[in-house]
């Protein structure tokens, strides 16, 4: 979920779109055809797969259902996919590829903040509304585009809920220390954490960050030991999760609690650290504990939706699938309150948008991101992955203060 | 005074890894002049073997150490004759495109074999410690430094007394003369690539240990090598050596730089980087041709 500027990307679009024929509007018969460049092959591969995943089960509830009433008229629902390689301008490329060449009604998002943030460039020239689920960064938003939505928690509240958490246990954490690696998206979550942290009566005792190419962080966190903090945050990906967490290992340093952006969440994680991953927490957009009831037209509740994926795909639900299907969501109840195909009226729709799926509140700010769902936070507890956090939705209790080292 | 000599120890262990990861890549430039762009990919390679052993047979890190470095240093060879071979002369340009090519297919491959997905060795004693008075010394990590200082030793002995490592520091220093003497360039060209292959393939087990595995992981150690290559002077053990370990040191003090001036503040911690560099500059001003390299004639 990196950014990359693309300038000469935004050079080249500016002087194609002066020879750019108008975008079509009409579905062609029957079905209403979104487009998606995901990431296939490449570095995101298997978050690219788990997108696409989120999408076909959206779409084949649809279909097996009668599919979408519009204005009168029933429609059935298709996807034309391609593959971006997980390359920010290849995605950009095709994007453009699925609305001149293909006449697609609408775009899905692909994977990552870095690809989303160049499609969204493309919808915007184009005028054809995109809705994502996998781009958290908020630069994405803060650019004025008007046809991109995000169903993504941003990320500054990625490791709020943890916090929450800690602060409602008896003795409440009074201090927290926060590592980051330098890219936009970790920034984010720092920066959002070390706030809601300030605000809510907490000391930042540390808050530094490190290359996101770093490939040693011992030395940050010798430092980081001496202030003896009651929660260690770290706002990264999965690499960074690791290298840090075997790190405080490495130099014992003790906690209360410790959190991830990324991680916890991917079997990945349990699987390199084994038991030392044990009790750590990490924040995520959905578990399939949370419990919402959905407005009709699609599984109600995250575990019927569990239900659908373990059925299909023969794994467990991961919040990649739902926030993929969410946005799809979106598009669904958009596309039937405008009444109608036309972007422009669907754009309209889905800027008005308030309702509640499985996958919690999709309610968009004027810059088009959902801050109005609350992020869940799950512990790893033997072995297990655990909802802990809202305490509505959870399905167990955190297991605070956390054990020493060894004995996990 | 217990954080700057935390530092120091922090620094050592990480710099003895970037002496390995340096190495290969130093002889192969130093002695062939070809900055060898897929050598991060070989360090990746050498760490997905280890992993591979790790996880099927069991095999501790430190006892797949000589698998990888056998399996790579066959590859490299094989490269080397089949590939580089036809573009040893060329302008530096050419292996450039070559070895940058060679490092995209390999990298591809390795997603096609053992996926995008992030991997780690967890040996039983990964993270164990001990303390001496106010410092923690990480057992796994001093295991690696002194896996390190052990392959540059051997390095250095067989470069100095051997017949063919004798071949290979006469072939760096005059080409001409060296032939005229009845070495065989081609060949120890060969060996020499596969050397380094070998190296990298070391490097990446010794990294296996400390950082988590995945087909993109030896990026940043190709810029770290380049960059320790550079500060210690090109081609020679003792030069990859006291780089690694300046490099790992200066990262680690860098990271507690901390100054206010005024209402700016200024931490080090996200500048490691840009403050090695300026380092690396300044080294390349007074001594050009690194700490440890001597002037060529």
């Amino acid at each position: 979920m990196q950014l990359r500027p693309t300038a000469v990307l935004g050079a080249l679009a500016l002087a194609t779109s002066l020879f750019a024929p108008p975008a079509p509007v009409s579905a062609a018969g029957d079905t209403i055809l979104f487009g998606s460049a995901v990431s296939l092959t490449g570095s995101l591969t298997k978050e690219g797969h788990l997108t696409q995943e989120g999408y076909d089960v959206w779409k084949n509830y649809v279909n097996a259902h009668g599919g979408l009433r519009v204005g009168g008229k029933t429609y059935k629902v298709d996807i034309k996919y391609y593959d971006d390689e997980s390359k920010n301008d290849t995605s950009a490329q095709l994007a453009e590829r699925l609305i001149d060449q293909d006449h697609v009604n609408f775009l899905l998002g692909p994977y990552g903040s870095g690809t989303s943030f160049t499609v969204a460039q493309i919808a915007e020239r184009k005028k054809i509304p995109m809705v994502e689920g996998n781009g958290a960064a908020e630069k994405i938003f803060n650019q004025g585009f008007r046809y991109t939505f995000g169903v993504l928690s941003p990320a500054r509240r990625y490791l709020e809920g943890i916090l929450q958490m800690a602060r409602a246990q008896k003795p409440a954490a009074q201090t927290v220390a926060i590592t980051a690696a330098s890219d936009a998206f970790s920034q984010e979550v720092a920066q959002g954490s070390a706030a809601w942290a300030s605000a809510h009566g907490m000391k930042v005792v540390y808050n530094n960050k490190y290359p996101d190419t770093a490939t040693d962080v011992s030395s940050i966190i010798s430092a980081l030991k001496q202030t003896n903090p009651d929660v260690i945050l770290n706002a990264g990906h999965l690499q960074d999760a690791l290298l840090v967490h075997k790190g405080l290992k490495e130099q014992n340093v003790l906690a209360k609690a410790y959190g991830y952006s990324v991680g916890p969440d991917t079997p990945d994680f349990a699987n390199s650290l084994g038991k030392d991953a044990n009790d750590v927490f990490g924040g995520a957009q959905w578990s399939d504990a949370v419990k919402y009831e959905g407005a009709p037209g699609f599984y109600h509740t995250a575990q019927e939706y569990a239900k659908a994926i373990e059925g299909t795909y023969h794994h467990r639900a991961d919040y990649h699938n739902a926030e993929s299907s969410a946005a799809c969501l979106a598009f669904q109840y958009a596309i039937q309150k405008a009444g109608s195909l036309d972007p422009e009226k669907v754009r309209d729709q889905l800027a008005k948008l308030d309702v509640t799926t499985f996958y919690g509140i999709i309610k968009f700010d004027s810059r088009g991101l959902n801050v109005y769902k609350p992020m869940v936070v799950n512990q790893i507890q033997n072995g297990k992955l655990v909802t802990v956090w809202p305490a509505l939705t959870a399905d167990g209790k955190p297991i605070y203060p956390a054990p020493p080292w060894g004995q996990r | 005074m217990h954080l700057l000599a935390q530092d120091l120890v922090n620094g050592i262990l990480a710099g003895g890894i970037l002496a390995v990861v340096a190495l290969g890549f130093s002889l192969v430039w130093g002695i062939m002049n070809i900055i060898n762009l897929a050598h991060g990919a070989f360090i990746m390679v050498g760490a997905y073997v280890t992993y591979q052993l790790f996880t099927t047979f069991h095999l501790d890190p430190f006892v797949s150490l000589p698998i990888s470095f056998v399996l790579l240093f066959a590859l490299g060879y094989l490269i080397q004759h089949y590939l580089l071979n036809w573009v040893a002369r060329a302008p530096i340009l050419s292996t450039f495109l070559l070895t940058f090519g060679l490092s995209l297919l390999i990298v591809n491959i390795a997603l096609i074999v053992w996926t995008g997905d992030t991997r780690g060795v967890t040996t039983a004693y990964s993270g164990t410690n001990f303390t001496l008075g106010d410092v923690t010394v990480p057992w796994a990590k001093l295991y690696t430094l002194l896996g390190a200082l052990t392959i540059t030793g051997v390095m250095q002995l067989w470069l100095t007394r051997s017949r063919t490592g004798r071949a290979i520091r006469a072939t760096s220093m005059d080409i001409g003369a060296a032939q005229l003497s009845g070495v065989r360039v081609t060949q120890i060209y060969a060996i020499v690539f596969a050397l380094g292959a070998g190296l990298a393939g070391v490097a990446g087990t010794l990294i296996s240990l400390s950082y988590a595995l995945n087909p993109s992981m030896g990026d940043p150690f190709l810029i770290k090598a380049f960059v320790v290559c550079v500060l210690g002077g090109l081609g020679s053990v003792q030069g990859a050596l006291v780089g690694g370990l300046a490099y790992g040191i200066i990262e680690a003090f860098a990271t507690q730089i901390d100054v206010t001036i005024g209402t700016q503040h200024i931490s080090g911690s996200g500048l490691q980087d840009a403050i090695a560099l300026v380092v690396l500059l300044i080294v390349l001003v007074v001594r050009p041709t690194g700490i440890m390299g001597r002037p060529t004639a």
